[in-house]
């Protein structure tokens, strides 16, 4: 959930709101913010699955330091969702291994 | 390949302060730095700090964050951003990546100002998604303006679980326990008490045994620990959260140093591996220095001083300070720095539980360490605490010795004396009459300070309080009086709310409460059982 008005911090400053897609489905969030934020804020948890044990990962040190957030971003896999600023249009997919669901699934039949 | 004549890596607070400095006394230096914007963790501390005004005390961290930032742009620093710092080379040279080119720098001198990385616990379950470092818990609510959960469970007590705990506290989320293995408190007592007087629970000798979810933690599971550490089958609990933080501690972050050749030492009480450093910060390869959480874990506060130390350094090394004028400031710096490196939380005294009186005397509290908050019975050891006079009157229930004194500069009237060793216990002058102004009770990081008017009448005392929440009381409300653990104690009328630019959103609430209360009200929740 969105912390609409903070005792300290006041109001967030936001950029626009922008549309993107995450497997498909319409999102919205701000522009400049962490894609991770703008996905924990629609309560997305899961953002891929390992390789080898296909177990869920999601946000953990949102520094870009552990690499357990990243998707598939505009094509490009492996992207770091917790600092890769949310621009219009973005499409996001939840990364399977290091592939795409239809991919991963075409390989692991 | 460029060249310059410093080279600091990390626009943290410890980097920035150095080549803030350095560029102040000439020098031509770059500062490179991994992320897309600077100032390190300080935009994520909204906290007001510890230390004296020297030390930027009672200032919140963001707003530090924000001062260092226009001082290094009025100067013209230059930091590079979204660059990363590969490696560094014989003769100083740097290898840089920043959109996928990697770039060659050398320098005569490099400073590493890299910082630390947070310890992570592994446990079962501890990779399902909801298990979330403190730093990102931070990041996600102070930066990004999002929730990191709704029902949280803290592992770690460290000032840092402390704080975060009360940062979630602050952005609405609800903390259903704070966890620790070992049978102490190890932050501040003012930051546990303040976390605890909102009725969240803390678990001391409990470690974590299991996150619970496939897709995403739908409980936690925690267990007492025997002294060895090992979880008491039988004791296990199982609580219901969303969110498991883990906050376990730092680590320094010495990798290009050690990649740099410097002579490495796993040292405990700074965190783990790091630099062997002279007394002014130089590693053992000539002209590579170290400052802030890479040399050791301390406070952004230290790691500033720190960062200004070696920097002046550099700066007689290179021909742009003189003798007396490095001289001067790096003694002003290092006895800053001595300030804040003393009493009971000292790097020196890291790890140490054996405290068993402050440097006054007067004893410990036991149930501040086990549970977060102390008991009337041991608040009464603190004459700043048993301090009773007619009208308003400040309470002052500040009882481990740690480097601050705001309280101190903060009363106009000269109540209130810490002295001239900031660790040192705050005391009250009896000769000097409060006015009741709130500045003491706002200023105070660790809201460790109430003002208190036994004498309002008709059976009835005012307690003024701290409060960084939202909603704010208002005046005429009627709630119920919460105890340091945050249980009910009686009703409670709110008769004054102080706010002000200089208060800077600690709001000053006084509420009214039978005089039988006046000792255990400490803090205020809206509705509730009256009467």
């Amino acid at each position: 959930m969105r912390i609409i008005q903070h005792p300290i911090l006041g109001e967030y400053e936001k950029g626009e709101k922008v549309h993107f897609t995450l497997d498909g489905e319409d999102m919205t969030g701000f522009e400049g913010e962490a894609i991770a934020a703008a996905l924990k804020a629609a309560g997305i948890m899961i953002h891929r699955y390992t390789v080898k044990e296909h177990k869920p990962r999601g946000l953990f040190c949102a520094i870009g330091r552990c690499t357990d957030c990243v998707m598939i971003v505009n094509g490009q896999s492996n992207v770091r969702t917790c600092i890769t600023p949310l621009e219009e249009g973005m499409i996001v997919q939840t990364q399977y291994g290091v592939e795409a669901q239809e991919v991963w699934e075409a390989n692991n039949k | 390949m460029r060249r310059h004549e410093l080279i600091v890596i990390g626009a943290g607070p410890a980097g920035l302060s150095a080549a803030i400095e350095a560029k102040k006394a000439g020098m031509d230096v770059v500062v490179f730095d991994e992320n897309e914007r600077p100032g390190g963790q300080l935009f994520k501390q909204i906290h007001k700090f510890f230390g004296s005004r020297e030390h930027h005390a009672k200032v919140r961290g963001f707003r530090i964050g924000q001062e260092l930032l226009q001082e290094a742009e009025s100067l013209g620093v230059d930091v590079k951003l979204n660059s990363v710092v590969m490696g560094i080379y014989e003769n100083k040279e740097v290898t840089v990546k920043k959109d996928n080119a990697v770039n060659h720098y050398k320098a005569d001198a490099i400073i590493i100002a890299t910082g630390a990385a947070e310890n992570m616990l592994p446990f079962k379950g501890w990779d399902i998604p909801g298990v979330i470092g403190a730093g990102a818990a931070q990041t996600m609510m102070n930066i990004q303006g999002v929730q990191p959960g709704s029902k949280v469970l803290m592992v770690g007590s460290g000032n840092v679980g402390l704080v975060v705990s009360f940062q979630l506290l602050q952005a609405g989320c609800e903390i259903v326990g704070i966890i620790d293995a070992a049978p102490r408190v190890g932050g501040y007592g003012v930051h546990a008490a303040k976390v605890a007087r909102t009725g969240v629970p803390f678990y001391l000798s409990h470690t974590i045994v299991e996150a619970k979810g496939t897709d995403c933690v739908t409980g936690a599971v925690i267990a007492q620990v025997d002294d060895r550490f090992q979880p008491i089958p039988g004791t296990e609990k199982e609580l219901s959260v969303d969110t498991i933080c883990v906050a376990v501690g730092l680590t320094p972050m010495a990798q290009l140093a050690s990649n740099a050749t410097c002579d490495i030492a796993l040292l405990p009480q700074k965190g783990g591996h790091v630099a062997l450093l002279s007394k002014c910060g130089e590693t053992s390869v000539e002209g590579i220095y170290c400052a802030g959480d890479v040399a050791g874990i301390e406070e952004a506060s230290s790691a500033m001083i720190q960062g200004r130390s070696v920097a002046t350094y550099v700066c007689l090394k290179a021909g742009y300070l003189s003798e007396e004028e490095f001289q001067e400031k790096y003694d002003r710096y290092q006895a800053a720095l001595g300030q804040l490196r003393q009493g009971m939380f000292s790097p020196e005294n890291k790890g140490r539980n054996d405290f068993t009186v402050t440097d006054e005397g007067y004893p410990v509290s036991s149930n501040l360490l086990a549970h977060g908050y102390m008991t009337e019975d041991e608040l009464d050891n603190f004459p700043a605490y048993t301090y009773k006079k007619a009208g308003v009157h400040p309470v002052i229930e500040c009882t481990q010795n740690i480097p601050c004194n705001p309280c101190q500069d903060s009363c106009k009237v000269g109540c209130i004396k810490v002295g001239e060793n900031i660790t040192m216990l705050p005391a009250i002058d009896e000769e000097k009459k409060c006015v009741g102004c709130g500045m003491c009770v706002a200023s105070c990081s660790g809201q460790a300070i109430f003002l208190v008017d036994e004498t309002y009448g008709e059976g009835y005392a005012t307690v003024a309080f701290p409060y960084e929440f939202i909603p704010v009381p208002q005046v005429g409300d009627q709630g119920t009086a919460l105890d340091r653990q945050g249980k009910p104690v009686c009703a409670a009328d709110i008769v004054e709310v102080k706010k002000s630019s200089v208060m800077d959103k600690t709001v000053v609430v006084t509420m009214k409460v039978p005089l039988a209360f006046v000792n255990s009200a400490r803090f205020y929740k809206a509705g509730g059982q009256r009467g």
